[in-house]
Parts: structure tokens; sequence; C-alpha cells
């Protein structure tokens, strides 16, 4: 495709101008988390600080502490178990087949999209049954339980993706299921795993309709709902508020930044299938 | 035959099938039971009336405002972010260098968390000191300046605006992988038989997109009826009830007053409308795959 | 009258060269094909005369106009080239019924719709799928997304037809048939068409002329008589023909009056009469060359004592369909021969001779013939 020398100035110019435009949020947050209280009224919110500060960093981290060490450890558990877990059944769904089989598929697949409202009333009733309401060991559970639908996904097209042979020579060579799994499956499994963890991180450390119905204003707050209470303060004092969601935001970018593009394939998924 | 293999094969499969069957289907059903009961207040009752929490809701305003605004979410949103998508897959798919990093960027938004979006955007509209007010007051267009997300006739615009910003990331990547899987023999020919620039996209590429464009297009769809944590940071559902939404109506009617029933309800409506949406698209799905 | 003039064309990839100076003449009318193994660069050329890539030196003539020249800065763009192209892979457009991809050239330059209606009707009963008018590529077998391609290309009674290995990815019975239809509908159309493949055959059966290409180098132009009968060098000797020309490395010597080929195992006398290139060789290393087919068994009663036998020992034979591929050893050196039929039995000793009339002979060092 071949356009005039002026075309592709304007195209690039089009393509910065746009940059401003998606990254325009973001930068006012970095600004104006460091920024003293007089700054945030006095200086327009594209403007670095006059007199940078770090207070507003450190107020948010004193509220937020606790509610980010609670989101990292559950969301860290629950990540690890239902990648295990749609691992096992992506195995089990691709190279154990059996009658029924794509039926059990597609029905985890609409536990993908159900939307959560409609099972939220049952989910409070069995955790508080359970004694987890409140609690992260609930959120783990919940989170486990939800994230094994699309964590199967994953895991089922990339292991469809194994040639049945290399599973039949080693069944021929005398490995029975699980061995096969250990032995052959699971070292093949690195690319799957990665994507299926950074994804369900993100999903995860980005969750907030669970976190606010059953950890709502208890020692086991996720982050999110941390935050969104930050903003529901009536004092809101917004270098405090982007400062909190700077802290929030920090892993999700690391993981961006360093991870993307498994974090792309995993997006991926739900439109390449079928 | 119970080999030692299928015991295990079955132990390792059992839990995540006790999940799924109870924390999806039987926490559905227990819903829909649930909203055919009278249950309201802190004790839960079983009493079955039918269908009267339904009913209820057909005549609640704040059900007919919610509804509404769910329905101009689909209309605007979805196709917003859809085009936006398409226009910014061109864009890169025009040999651009340093083509990941803008890709990148555009899909960045895409993997914040809507607390976090939601916030910002708070930030962005805020009508004294907020980034596009200020913005606007500094190039001198001043006069455009307003209420934004405090006025409840532009607060859901405001909304939709901000959302569309949100997922034009995740369109735009669809769209890119539907544009890098035609075979480059095909853009040749067309160029041979003279069609170039504009016309190579408009007649040759953007046909075959459907299906990207499907599969994006129910993502968006779901998303513009169970969008919550967004509305309820950024707006709360206000002013008033102009950016009120069904998961939002959901959430505040059980869990604020207690209405478990008619929550229910209208989290089954819900599940209902989403399903109308999922099912014909993954029967197709299945079947193109077969293929 | 299109003819196509290629002035030394070269075309890198970063540090690899697709072609070097390609020089090249195709007449008006002419089916010339450009063979080689892949990434010989024929493609590339071929991609080169469509426009398609842009060249780093050289020029290229279509008919009078200078289309390409990387020293002045011109390059017409494909669609204004009067050029139609067929891909291997078709190409053809899914989303579009077959009318409507054979229309498409036309639609694009704004035909009207009657004259896009008959031209596309003519196209489809001249290529014969005109009962396929409104089917969709899905439905279509391989040859007949052939047919639909070539019709694409037909359309426009364009100047010049390319073609990148079209029959590529067709069975080969189809290929066969596929082959005469093609030949025969390039005569009909009195189009200049220039055709890519590194299948031999196609090449020695459908061309006018041929340009033999290895590393993006020319290694021959010719005739496919000429490249069959008078190689200029091993690449080309071995490339054509199957099977493949035997090579055996000699010493040329002199007895008396007659120049010998020795090959340790045997000797065979030429007389210099009928060579006088070779004189300058004397006592040089060369390679000689003589097709299966030009090695047959001894009839005379004179056994070895002749200028052209060689004694052999039959290893294997194997019959592919009306010959015989005898598989010979003359002490280590291995021959192949083509024969109708044969009364010798495996492990037997055999006789056979060479015609020396179809002999070439080639510089060890530069690979290139010498007869």
């Amino acid at each position: 495709m071949r356009f005039p020398k002026l075309g592709r100035v304007s195209l690039y110019v089009l393509l910065v101008f746009l940059v401003f435009v998606f990254l325009l949020p973001l930068w006012t947050m970095i600004t104006t988390s460091f920024k003293t209280v007089q700054d945030v009224i006095y200086t327009i919110p594209l403007e670095p600080p006059l007199s940078p500060t770090i207070e507003p960093l450190i107020s948010s981290l004193n509220i937020m502490e606790r509610p980010l060490l609670n989101s990292l450890t559950f969301t860290v558990a629950a990540t690890i178990l239902s990648c295990l877990l749609g691992s096992v059944n992506g195995y089990i769904l691709t190279k154990i087949r059996f009658r029924g089989s794509d039926m059990i598929f597609l029905l985890f697949s609409i536990g993908i999209f159900i939307p959560y409202q409609s099972v939220l009333v049952p989910l409070v009733l069995t955790m508080s049954r359970l004694g987890l309401y409140n609690s992260i060991g609930g959120l783990i559970l919940t989170h486990t339980a939800y994230g094994v639908p699309i964590t199967t996904l994953l895991f089922r097209n990339f292991y469809g993706l194994i040639p049945d042979s290399l599973i039949m020579a080693a069944k021929t060579d005398g490995a029975g299921t699980w061995t096969i799994y250990r032995l052959v499956v699971l070292p093949l499994s690195l690319l799957p795993f990665v994507v299926a963890a950074v994804f369900q991180f993100t999903s995860i450390w980005n969750d907030f309709l669970f976190g606010v119905t059953l950890a709502r204003g208890s020692e086991a707050m996720p982050a999110s709902v941390a935050l969104a209470n930050l903003k529901g303060t009536t004092e809101v004092n917004w270098n405090v508020q982007m400062a909190g969601t700077l802290w929030y935001a920090v892993p999700v970018l690391i993981i961006y930044v360093v991870l993307g593009k498994y974090l792309i394939r995993g997006y991926m998924t739900g439109a390449i299938k079928g | 035959m119970f080999t030692k293999d299928k015991m295990v094969t079955l132990i390792f499969f059992i839990p995540s099938l006790v999940f799924v069957a109870y924390f999806v289907y039987v926490s559905i059903g227990w819903n829909v039971v649930v909203s055919l009961s009278n249950w309201e207040g802190l004790t839960p009752s079983y009493k079955i009336v039918g269908f009267a929490q339904y009913a209820n809701l057909l005549g609640d305003p704040v059900f007919l405002t919610s509804l509404t605004n769910n329905l101009i979410l689909i209309l605007l949103f979805v196709p917003g972010a859809l085009f936006l998508g398409l226009f910014l897959a061109i864009l890169l798919d025009l040999k651009v260098r340093a083509e990941g990093v803008f890709r990148s960027i555009y899909l960045l938004p895409f993997s914040l968390s809507f607390v976090i979006t939601a916030t910002l955007w708070a930030w962005m509209y805020n009508p004294s000191i907020g980034v596009i007010n200020t913005l606007l007051k500094t190039i001198g267009l001043g006069f455009l300046k307003s209420g934004w997300i405090t006025d409840a006739n532009i607060a859901l615009y405001c909304v939709i605006l901000a959302v569309i910003w949100q997922f034009s990331g995740y369109t735009m990547l669809i769209f890119l992988a539907g544009i890098k899987s035609i075979p480059e023999s095909q853009i040749m020919a067309a160029e041979v038989d003279g069609a170039s620039g504009f016309n190579l996209y408009r007649r040759v590429i953007i046909p075959q997109l459907t299906s990207s464009a499907l599969s994006a297009f129910v993502v968006l769809m779901v998303f513009a009826l169970k969008v919550f944590d967004f509305i309820y940071v950024l707006t709360g559902g206000g002013p008033g009830y102009s950016t009120y939404v069904l998961p939002l109506m959901m959430f505040r009617d059980t869990f604020s007053m207690n209405l478990f029933s008619y929550g229910a309800a209208i989290a089954t409506l819900l599940f209902l409308l989403v399903l109308v949406i999922v099912v014909p698209y993954l029967y197709i799905s299945s079947r193109r795959g077969k293929e | 009258m299109v003819s196509i003039t290629i002035k030394n064309l070269t075309k890198t990839y970063g540090n690899t060269i697709a072609v070097k100076d390609v020089n090249l003449q195709i007449k008006d009318k002419e089916f010339f094909v450009f063979l080689g193994p892949s990434g010989c660069g024929k493609t590339t050329t071929l991609l080169a005369i469509a426009g398609l890539v842009e060249v780093d030196a050289g020029e290229i003539w279509i008919g009078d106009e200078l289309v390409t020249s990387a020293e002045q800065g011109i390059h017409k763009p494909p669609q204004e080239r009067g050029i139609a192209m067929v891909f291997q892979d078709y190409a053809i457009y899914p989303h579009m019924s077959v009318f409507d991809n054979i229309a498409f050239p036309l639609k694009i330059r704004g035909v009207n719709r009657n004259e896009i209606d008959e031209s596309v009707k003519k196209t489809a009963e001249l290529l014969g799928i005109s009962q396929l008018l409104n089917r969709k590529p899905r439905q279509l077998s391989g040859g007949q997304r052939q047919r639909v391609a070539l019709g694409r290309a037909i359309v426009r009674r364009p100047k010049v037809f390319l073609m990148d290995e079209p029959l590529a990815n067709l069975d080969a019975k189809l290929r066969v048939q596929t082959r005469t239809e093609l030949k025969k509908l390039q005569r009909e159309l009195e189009v200049t068409t220039v055709y890519v493949t590194h299948d031999q055959v196609e090449a020695m059966t459908m061309a006018d002329k041929i340009m033999v290409l290895r590393d993006g180098f020319i290694e021959q132009i010719g005739t496919p008589d000429e490249l069959y009968n008078h190689p200029s060098n091993t690449f080309v000797a071995g490339f054509i023909g199957s099977p493949e020309m035997n090579f055996i490395d000699c010493t040329l010597v002199e007895e008396g009056e007659r120049l010998s080929l020795d090959a340790k195992e045997f000797k065979i006398s030429l007389t210099d009469k009928t060579f006088p290139e070779l004189r300058s060789y004397i006592g040089a290393e060369v390679i000689m060359g003589i097709r299966p087919e030009d090695v047959y068994e001894s009839r005379s009663a004179r056994g070895t004592t002749q200028d052209n036998t060689v004694k052999m020992t039959l290893d294997l034979i194997e019959p592919v369909g009306p010959f015989l591929l005898l598989h010979l050893r003359a002490g280590r050196i291995p021959f192949v021969a083509t024969v109708k039929q044969t009364r010798a039995k495996v492990g037997q000793e055999v006789i056979m001779e060479l015609d020396l009339s179809k002999i070439h002979v080639f510089d060890k060092k530069t690979n290139k013939a010498i007869i």
C-alpha cells in the first residue's frame, strides 16, 4: 500500500495524537499523585508538579496497605489453583476423550460468559454457610471456581495442538495416563501456563464485584474495594486518590510491560476459537 | 472398568466439575428460585409467589430507566467501540513502524481494572478542577466546559465515551488479527486488479472481517449488559438515576435495601438477556469450526 | 506488440541476494518460463515485472514503456502495467461469488454493468465454468478455483500474463491435463506469458523459451531443445531431464590421433575431428555427461574393444512406466540407463554403449560446457 510522503506524515501525526488521547488519563494519574493539594488546585492536570511530593503516595499507602496485601494473597492463590485445574481439565478434555466431553466443555464455556449478578445471592449464602464470608479464603474459593472455565478453555485450545501421535507413542512405550501428563504434556505447557497465569492474575486483581459483595468492609477487603471507598469519601483529595490508584495499578502495569504479549494471546483466545 | 488410571482421572476432574456445576448451574437455579420467592430483609424466605417479583419490575420506573440505559449503552457503545477499533486496526495495518508499540499503548486501558479507569475518568470529568475542563480552558475552548457526569442529561454519554476509550484497544486487537489472517497473495491479487488504498480495504479486506466483528460484538454486548464496576465507581448511578443500569440496580436493591427476591429477579433477567446473545454465537462458531 | 525487456535487474533482501544482474528479452506472444529450484529468484523476478516489489537496480520495459527503473526512480503501480497475474494459491476473494471474483478488475475500473456481464460470461464459457458463476469459492474444488483465478486474469484482456506456479497445488493427473489446456489457451489468446515453475517437465513441455535461475543468477536462457541438448553448465544439464544426466569425473588424455576420456575404471575414445574445442583441455580434469537414454546395451559382438563401450555390473532394475531404469556400476562409478527392455539379470555383467554424438564434456573447475 503506497501512500505519498505527506500521507505518511499525517498518518504518524494521527497515531501520536491517538496515543495522547489514550494515555491522557494515565498521565494525569501520575502527575497528580506527586502534587501537593495546592498544586492540584492551581496547576493544570497535564503539568508535572511544581513542588513534587511523595506525601500522597504515603498517605494512600497507609490506607491501602492491608487491602493490597489481601489482593496479592488471594490473586496469587486463585491464579495458581485455577491454572492447575485448567491444565488438568484441558488435558482430560483433549487427550482422554470420552462420551460427552464436548458437552461438558460447552457447559464450562457458558460459565465464562454468565453475568455474575445471576449467581451473587447464592454465592453470598454459600460463603456465609461455609463461614467464608468476609474472608480471604472465600475470595480464593470464589475466584478459583469462576476462573476454571476460562483456564480450561485456554489449556484445551493449546493441548489440542499437541499431536495425538505423541500421546500414542508414549502409551506404546508403557506410560499411563497421568505419567504421560507429567512427563510429556506438562513440560510442553510453559506457554499456556504463562498465558493463563497472566490472564487470570490480571482478571482477579482487577475484580471488583466479588470483592464488594463478599468482603466489603472488613479485614479481608481487596484493594479494588479500598480504592473505590477512597473515592467515596466526602473529603476527596485528588492527589491521594490518584496515588492510591497508582499503587493499585502498578502490578498490572508491570505485568503488561513485561508479559504483555502473553496477555494479548489470552485476549485473542475467545475470538479465535471457532 | 475402574483402573487406577481412571480413578486418578476422576479425582483430578471432580473438583472442577463440582465447581462449575455448583457455582454456575446450581447457583443460577437457586437464584431463579429466590426470584420466585418473597425474600425481603435479612432472614431468607423461600415462600414461592410465582412471578410476582417480575411483575413488580415492569411497573418500577427505576427498572425501566435502567433497562433503557442499558439499551442506550448497547446502541452507542457497541458500534462506537467497533468502529474505533476497526479504524485503529486499519491505521496500524498501513505498515507503520513501531506498530507493536502503538498497539500496546492503545490496548493498555483494556487491561486496567474498571475501578482504576472509573477513578481516572472521575478526575477527567470533574467540573471544577478536572482534566477536561481545565484543558478546554487552557486552549481557549472554555465555553465548551460542562458539568459532564454531574449533569443528568449527559452523564450517561460521558460514561459511554469512557468505556469506548477502554474497549477500543480490544476491538482493535481482534480486527488486526482478522486483517492479518488474509493471505498476502490476495492483497497482491487485489493490487494487480487495480484495488489499492481505500478500495482495497472497502472491497477486499473489510468484508472478510465479519467473523472478527462478530466475536468482538458478542464480548461488547455482554459487557454492555453486565457493566457494574465502572458505573458504581464513576457515578454510583447518578445524578439521580441517569446512569443507573440493571446490574447496579440489582446490587443496590439486594444488598443495600435487602430486597433479595427482587434483586434475584433482575439478575435472572440479566442472565436470560446474556444467554440470548451468547448461545446463538457459540452455536454458530462451533459449526464454523467444523467446516 | 508486447515484448518484455529486463536489464540488469538486481534485488536484495537485507543481506540475501534474490536476483542479480538479470538480463532477458521476451518476445511478443511468447510463452516464457522462469525455471529453477526454490529460492532461485524466479518469483522475485516475476513480482518485479508485475510491479509488486521494488528493485534495487535495473530496468524493466513492458512493450515500449519503461515501467521500472531503479536508477531513474520510476515505478509504475501494478494496476497500470496492463498485466494480469495468477498466484500459486489462486488468491481468489472468499467473500465474493465466482462471478464477482472475475468481474472485480472490471468493476474497479468502472466498466459498465452490461459490458462486465458480457465479458464475465464469455470468459467463464471459455474456461468451462459457466455453471459455477453463482457459487462461492469454498464450494469449489482446487481445479475449479484455479479456473476462477485464470478467469479473473483473462477477463481484462491484459497485455501480459504472469503466472506463479499455478499448477503446483493440483493433483498429478489434473496437472498434466491443465498444462495442455493452459498452453492451448495461451496460443488462442495470443498473450505474452511469463510462467514460473520449479518443475522442469512442465517447463519443457510448455515453454517457447526457458530461463534457468539458481541463487539469483541466470544459468542459461534458451529453447527447451537448446537446454536439453546443449546445456551450458552442469547445473542446467543435471536439472533438466529425468532421470538426471550421468556425470563422471575424467581426465582428457591424448592417445596418438585420438582424445580419450579417462575415468580410471574405463576409457571412452573420441576423435578430435568432431570436437575441436577439446584440444586446449588435454591433460585437464573434466566432467563427462551422458543422459541415461543415451546409454544402451551393446548389440555388437565386438565387446569392449569398441571406442564407446563400458563394462558394467547391473545392480538394480527399476520399472518406470513404459521404460526400465537400469542402475549399473562401472567399477565404483554409478550409471543410470533408460532402456525399453533387457535380458540381463541383476548381478550380471553387461556391456553398455555410450552414444558419442550425445556426450557432453564440462570443465571441472568452472562446470561450464565445453561441448
